[in-house]
């Protein structure tokens, strides 16, 4: 008995034939447009920022002073406490030096390493800081324990943002 | 805040909005094998084509690489004609976004062999509409054809 059966494997196109307009196709794209609210807290948070002042919150059962500011502590399980301003001095708890940028890419011979850190700063509880970048710095000369202090941003640049503070720097 | 405080304007609050372009998600369709044939009779030669299977007495519009009742491969395409019979029609008063059509307008099922094209009905007179009666494609101009359905301008009263 003969065998009628005819096998199709698909068709394969090459990018060519895909731009070169001969292959009919529609183009469509999802609108994943969205935004993400800060809450209160670190609203209040950024709004102190763009004035140039770091402002954490207080639990009133345990005393920490806690940065980023939140609406409850989490460690008692209740509502936080009153705004604390703290200062924009800080230690380095903690450091990388990054040879590649935020997408994973190498960064260029020649080209700076980024220098994230995590902030410890003066007048929140001891181990409460914010991830930031050091600069103005000598990569080798960095330690945990060095003091630091924020690089703000002219105030006419400042958009309510973690980066309206430039970077961090040795004092 | 008390709970039933509801932010009515997100404005006022520090929003990240990284806008449209936070998740780039963009696709190609291509028209397939069949479809590819169908478009490109239409541009070029400004005809409706379908496939024939011979087995089942069947022509589909547009045309097909399979019987969907026999599962037989079909290569034998037909120049089906541009006239058709209108077999369905709805009258449309509001856009793809919901918005409302300033003018309304018609939208028609038209069946050409034994397929169903959907399309726009240039005829805005619902009195002298029936279902049943024969239907033309109005065709672009051959340079202003593009390998799509909107090769075709619309359907007409013959």
């Amino acid at each position: 008995m003969e065998d009628k059966t005819v096998i199709s494997g698909g068709t394969a196109l090459t990018d060519e034939e895909i731009n070169s307009g001969k292959i009919f196709l529609t183009e469509d794209s999802l609108n994943c447009a969205y935004a993400w609210d800060a809450g209160v807290a670190i609203k209040h948070y950024l709004a102190e920022l763009k004035k140039g002042k770091i402002i954490g919150k207080e639990c009133k059962k345990c005393n920490r002073i806690m940065l980023p500011p939140r609406m409850f502590c989490e460690l008692c399980f209740i509502p936080s406490g009153n705004w604390i301003y703290v200062k924009d001095t800080g230690i380095v708890n903690t450091f990388s030096i990054c040879y590649v940028h935020w997408d994973a890419s190498r960064i260029k011979p020649g080209e700076k390493p980024h220098l994230p850190a995590v902030i410890e700063i003066d007048g929140a509880s001891p181990g409460m800081g914010i991830m930031h970048i050091l600069g103005e710095v000598d990569p080798e000369k960095i330690k945990i324990g060095m003091k630091v202090k924020a690089v703000w941003k002219p105030e006419k640049d400042r958009t309510g943002s973690i980066t309206d503070i430039k970077y961090f720097k040795p004092l | 805040m008390a709970i039933l405080e509801r932010i009515t304007r997100n404005i006022d609050n520090c929003i990240w909005n990284p806008g449209v372009e936070a998740f780039p998600v963009k696709n190609k369709y291509t028209a397939g094998v069949a479809g590819q044939k169908f478009f490109e009779e239409l541009k070029s030669n400004g005809k409706i084509c379908g496939t024939t299977c011979e087995k089942c007495q069947t022509t589909y519009v547009p045309g097909r690489i399979y019987c969907e009742q026999c599962f037989s491969r079909l290569d034998k395409w037909v120049d089906v004609g541009t006239e058709g019979i209108l077999f369905s029609y709805t009258k449309v008063y509001k856009n793809k976004d919901g918005s409302g059509k300033e003018n309304p307008t018609l939208m028609a099922a038209v069946k050409i062999a034994d397929g169903l094209i959907m399309h726009r009905l240039g005829e805005t007179n619902l009195d002298k509409l029936a279902i049943g009666i024969k239907v033309k494609a109005v065709l672009k101009e051959k340079t202003d054809r593009t390998g799509s359905i909107n090769d075709i301008s619309h359907f007409a009263i013959v």
